[in-house]
C-alpha cells in the first residue's frame, strides 16, 4: 500500500468528505489540520473524515481530529470518521477515542448518517 | 548495528535532527530491528508507533538539536533509548510535557516506557517483548 500522505476533498456530497491516505505523523498531519480548519471555517460544520486508506497514524494526528471534532460540534454539528483497517482502530481503542468519534465502515454510511 | 560485549546483543544506534519529517527514520529503523529480531507483523507495527510516540514525548517539532536512539534486542525484546541532545547555544528546552494520548498508546503498547535525565539531557526509553508464537 502507498505510503505517500495525500488528501483528497470531496464537497459534491452533502456533508463534505475529506478523504486522507497514508502515513499521518507528526509531519504530514498540519495540511489535514489545515484543511479540517478551512472547512469549519467557511461554515461547514458537519464533515465526514474518510481514513480507509491511512497506514499509520500518531497522537499528532488523533490531536488533530479531536481539534477538528471539538470544532465542528461547537458549531452545532459532528465530524465522523470512516475506518475499517484492524491497525488503525486499535489506535482509537486504546485511547478510549472510539467513545467520542461517530465511527462507520463505509463513506456512504457516514455521510447518511451525518445529514 | 553492533554485536556488543554482552553475549547476544545486538545494538543499533541512530541519530537525526529534530525534524519532523525525519522521525520516519527512527520507525523504520525500529521496524528493521524488530524484523531481525523475529517480532511478528503485529509487533513490528506497535514498535513503530510506540517509538514515534517515544519521539513525541521527548521534543516538539521546533525544538533545536538531535534526538539520539540506541535500540537493542536480544532474543526475546527490544529497548529503545531516545535522547534529546539540544544544539551548543540552543536556550531552549526539550518540551518535557508527555501528551496524553502519547502516555495511553505506550502504556498499552509496550511492556514498559519511562523517563529520566541522563548526563544533564532528557531522555525516554521503552522495551517490548516478543510475543510468543502461537504455532
Amino acid at each position: 500500500m502507498d505510503q505517500t500522505f495525500h488528501i483528497t476533498e470531496d464537497t459534491s456530497r452533502p456533508v463534505p468528505v475529506v478523504s486522507a491516505s497514508g502515513e499521518i505523523d507528526v509531519a504530514t498531519a498540519p495540511p489535514l489540520r489545515d484543511r479540517l480548519q478551512a472547512l469549519t471555517a467557511s461554515g461547514r460544520s458537519t464533515v465526514v473524515v474518510d481514513l480507509l486508506g491511512v497506514t499509520f497514524l500518531d497522537s499528532t494526528a488523533l490531536g488533530v481530529l479531536v481539534g477538528a471534532l471539538k470544532r465542528c460540534r461547537e458549531s452545532g454539528g459532528d465530524l465522523s470518521l470512516v475506518i475499517t483497517e484492524p491497525r488503525i482502530l486499535k489506535v482509537f481503542e486504546i485511547t478510549g477515542l472510539t467513545d467520542v468519534f461517530p465511527i462507520h465502515a463505509t463513506v456512504d454510511e457516514a455521510v447518511g448518517s451525518a445529514e | 548495528m553492533s554485536t556488543d560485549g554482552q553475549a547476544g546483543v545486538v545494538a543499533v544506534d541512530l541519530a537525526i535532527p529534530v525534524k519532523a519529517d525525519l522521525v520516519v527514520l527512527a520507525r523504520l529503523t525500529a521496524a528493521t530491528v524488530a524484523a531481525r529480531a523475529g517480532f511478528g507483523v503485529e509487533d513490528i507495527e506497535d514498535l513503530r508507533l510506540a517509538v514515534e510516540e517515544l519521539c513525541l514525548s521527548l521534543v516538539r517539532t521546533d525544538d533545536d538539536g538531535r534526538l539520539n536512539f540506541a535500540f537493542e534486542y536480544v532474543p526475546d525484546a527490544i529497548t529503545v533509548k531516545c535522547c534529546f541532545e539540544p544544539q551548543p547555544g540552543w536556550d531552549g528546552a526539550a518540551s518535557g510535557v508527555v501528551d496524553d494520548l502519547s502516555l495511553r498508546i505506550l502504556d498499552a503498547l509496550v511492556d514498559e516506557h519511562g523517563r529520566e535525565q541522563r548526563d544533564g539531557k532528557l531522555c525516554a526509553w521503552l522495551r517490548k517483548r516478543r510475543a510468543p508464537s502461537t504455532v
